[in-house]
C-alpha cells in the first residue's frame, strides 16, 4: 500500500508509522521507508454511536490493526452493524474514501472482512 | 525547593451554564478561592484551558482573566495540555512557588463545553488525536476508551458490571455534590439487568456504554499556592501541603504503543508523585482519579499502584474503593458524575482533595480522619498525565 509510508530504524528495526525524528526505542535518527502489505490482523476495535461533527453516519467501527511486515495502523472497518468482528481476525486493507470535508472525500485506511 | 501549601480553594457548580462565559465562570472560581485563603494580591496566575481557541473563538485566556480579576499586574500564563491542562497548570504553579521566584499563586481552571452541540464538542476533543492516522477516520476519545476497554477486559478479566458498579459508586456520590453536574443515582438494574437497561444505557464505544462515559460540562475551579513557611501570615487556613508531583508521556498514537493495556505514562507520573512524597500508595487516604470512562477508575487504580493488576475491578464489587472502604475513590462522584469540562478537572481534583483534607465536608461525603490524598489526571488517551500527592498539613 504505497499511500502509507512506515519508517523502520535502520539500527533496532522498530517500525514508526507516523513518522518520528527519533526512534522510540534507541533514537537513532536513521530510517528506511517501508509501505504495508498484504492483510491485516485486527488487535482492537470499537463501533462508535456517537460521531463527532463532519459524520452523517449512524455508527463506524474503527480498529488498529497490523500487517504482516509489522506496520500497524488505525482506520475505519466496512461492517455492517452487529457484524461478527473478532480479535486476531484477518482483514483486508483498502485505500479509500473515510470522510468528506467541503465536498471532497478524505482517503485513509478501510478495513474489509474477507470473503 | 521550597515545599508548597494549597491555602484556598474555590468551584462553581458544574453543568450546563449557559448563562456564563468561559471567562465569567474562571473568574467567579478565583475570586472563591482567593476569598478562602483570605488574599488579595497573587504574583502569578497559571490558567488551564483546552478549547478557549476552538470552541469559544477567543484566545489569551489568562490576559482576559488577570484583568477580570484586577490581579494586574501579575504575571499570567495559559496552560493547554488537553484534558490535563489542569493538572498541568496547578504544576506549573507548583514549580513556580516551589523555585523562589513566586510567592503567591493563582490556578485556575475552566472550560465551557456545552455552547455547541455534542457533535461539535466531540469533535473539538478528538483534536487532541493524531492528525493524520487517527483523527481523519473519525475516532473520538470514547472510540479510543472502548478500544482500550476491549483489550484490558481480555487481558485482566474485567467485567461489564465491575464498569457499571463504577457508573453507580460515582453517581450515588455525585448525588451528594453539590458541585456535580450529574444528580441522579442509578441501579444494576436499570443500567444492566432489565430489559429496559439496553434503551437507557446503549452503546456507545463499544464495549462501552453510555454510562460508562463522563458527560460534556461547562465548569471551573481554582485554588492558591503559597509557601509553606508563609501559610500563617497569609491565611486563617489549615493548609494543605503538595507533597509529590509528578508527570509523564507516552507515544501520541494508540497504535505505536507496544503493549496498549499499559498506561506507562499514569504508572511513571504516579511513581514520580510517590517518590517525591516519600510515600507508598498504601498511605493514601482518599482519591480522585480520572474516570472519563468507567475503565479508567480500574486501570489507573492498577497503574499507580492501590491494586495489583487484574484486581482494582474485583476491589470495586467488593466496596473497597466506596467511602467507607480501604480507599475511597470518586467520592466526589469523578468525572462520571461531577462532569469533565476538560480544562478545569485536573484543578477540581484538587479542590475536592483539599476539601478532604481539611476535613470540611458534610459527613455524607467526608472520608473521615483522611490525611493524605492522590490525584491522577489523564491527558490525551494517556498520553500525558499528571499525579499529585495532598497532605494534611498542620495549623
Ligand atoms: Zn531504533
Amino acid at each position: 500500500m504505497k499511500e502509507i509510508t512506515a519508517y523502520k530504524c535502520k539500527k533496532c528495526g522498530r517500525i514508526h508509522y507516523p513518522k518520528h525524528e527519533r526512534c522510540l526505542t534507541c533514537k537513532h535518527r536513521e530510517f528506511e521507508p517501508i509501505h504495508p502489505e498484504g492483510n491485516v490482523k485486527l488487535l482492537t476495535f470499537t463501533q462508535i454511536f456517537n460521531l463527532p461533527w463532519g459524520f452523517d453516519e449512524r455508527f463506524l467501527y474503527i480498529g488498529v490493526v497490523q500487517f504482516a511486515n509489522g506496520v500497524k495502523a488505525m482506520g475505519q472497518i466496512d461492517a455492517p452493524d452487529g457484524a461478527d468482528l473478532r480479535l486476531g481476525m484477518t482483514l483486508k486493507a483498502e485505500w479509500e474514501p473515510v470522510r468528506t470535508v467541503f465536498d471532497e472525500p478524505v482517503y485513509g485506511l478501510k478495513l474489509k472482512p474477507l470473503g | 525547593m521550597r515545599d508548597v501549601a494549597i491555602i484556598g480553594v474555590g468551584m462553581i457548580p458544574f453543568g450546563r451554564r449557559d448563562e456564563d462565559t468561559l471567562v465569567d465562570m474562571l473568574a467567579y472560581a478565583s475570586m472563591k478561592a482567593l476569598d478562602d485563603a483570605g488574599v488579595d494580591a497573587v504574583d502569578a496566575l497559571y490558567v488551564a484551558n483546552m478549547g478557549g481557541g476552538v470552541i469559544q473563538r477567543q484566545t489569551a485566556i489568562a490576559s482576559a482573566l488577570v484583568d477580570r480579576l484586577s490581579l494586574l499586574p501579575a504575571a499570567a500564563d495559559l496552560v493547554e495540555n488537553g484534558p490535563a491542562s489542569g493538572g498541568s497548570a496547578v504544576k506549573n504553579g507548583v514549580l513556580a512557588v516551589a523555585s523562589g521566584y513566586y510567592d503567591v499563586v493563582l490556578v485556575a481552571g475552566g472550560e465551557k463545553m456545552r455552547e455547541v452541540t455534542g457533535w461539535r464538542a466531540t469533535d473539538f476533543v478528538a483534536t487532541l488525536t493524531h492528525p493524520e492516522t487517527e483523527y481523519p477516520y473519525g475516532i473520538t476519545l470514547p472510540g479510543m476508551a472502548g478500544m482500550f476497554t476491549r483489550l484490558y477486559m481480555e487481558k485482566y478479566g474485567v467485567t461489564r458490571e465491575m464498569l457499571v458498579q463504577i457508573a453507580i459508586k460515582n453517581q450515588t456520590m455525585g448525588a451528594l455534590n453539590p458541585y456535580a453536574h450529574v444528580e441522579m443515582m442509578i441501579t444494576k438494574e436499570g443500567v444492566m439487568d432489565s430489559p429496559h437497561s439496553v434503551v437507557n444505557n446503549p452503546p456507545a464505544a463499544t464495549p462501552l456504554h453510555l454510562y460508562d462515559m463522563c458527560p460534556v460540562s461547562d465548569g471551573a475551579a481554582a485554588v492558591i499556592l503559597c509557601p509553606l513557611n508563609r501559610v500563617k501570615e497569609l491565611t486563617k487556613n489549615l493548609p494543605v501541603v503538595v507533597a509529590g508531583f509528578g508527570q509523564a508521556t507516552d507515544t501520541h498514537t494508540l497504535a505505536e504503543r507496544e503493549d496498549p493495556t499499559d498506561l506507562k505514562a499514569v504508572t511513571l507520573a504516579a511513581q514520580q508523585a510517590f517518590e517525591r512524597a516519600k510515600m507508598k500508595p498504601e498511605e493514601i487516604s482518599v482519591a480522585e482519579l480520572h474516570d472519563a470512562f468507567t475503565i479508567l477508575e480500574i486501570a489507573e487504580s492498577e497503574h499507580v499502584g492501590f491494586f495489583k493488576k487484574g484486581e482494582g475491578g474485583k476491589a470495586v464489587l467488593e466496596g473497597k474503593t466506596r467511602l467507607g472502604g480501604q480507599l475511597p475513590i470518586n467520592v466526589s462522584g469523578g468525572l462520571k458524575a461531577r462532569g469533565h469540562p476538560v480544562g478545569a478537572t485536573g484543578v477540581a481534583q484538587i479542590v475536592e482533595l483539599t476539601w478532604q483534607l481539611r476535613h470540611e465536608l458534610p459527613k455524607e461525603r467526608q472520608v473521615k480522619g483522611a490525611k493524605a490524598g492522590f490525584s491522577i489526571n489523564f491527558g490525551g488517551f494517556g498520553n500525558n498525565v499528571v499525579a499529585f500527592v495532598l497532605k494534611r498539613g498542620e495549623k
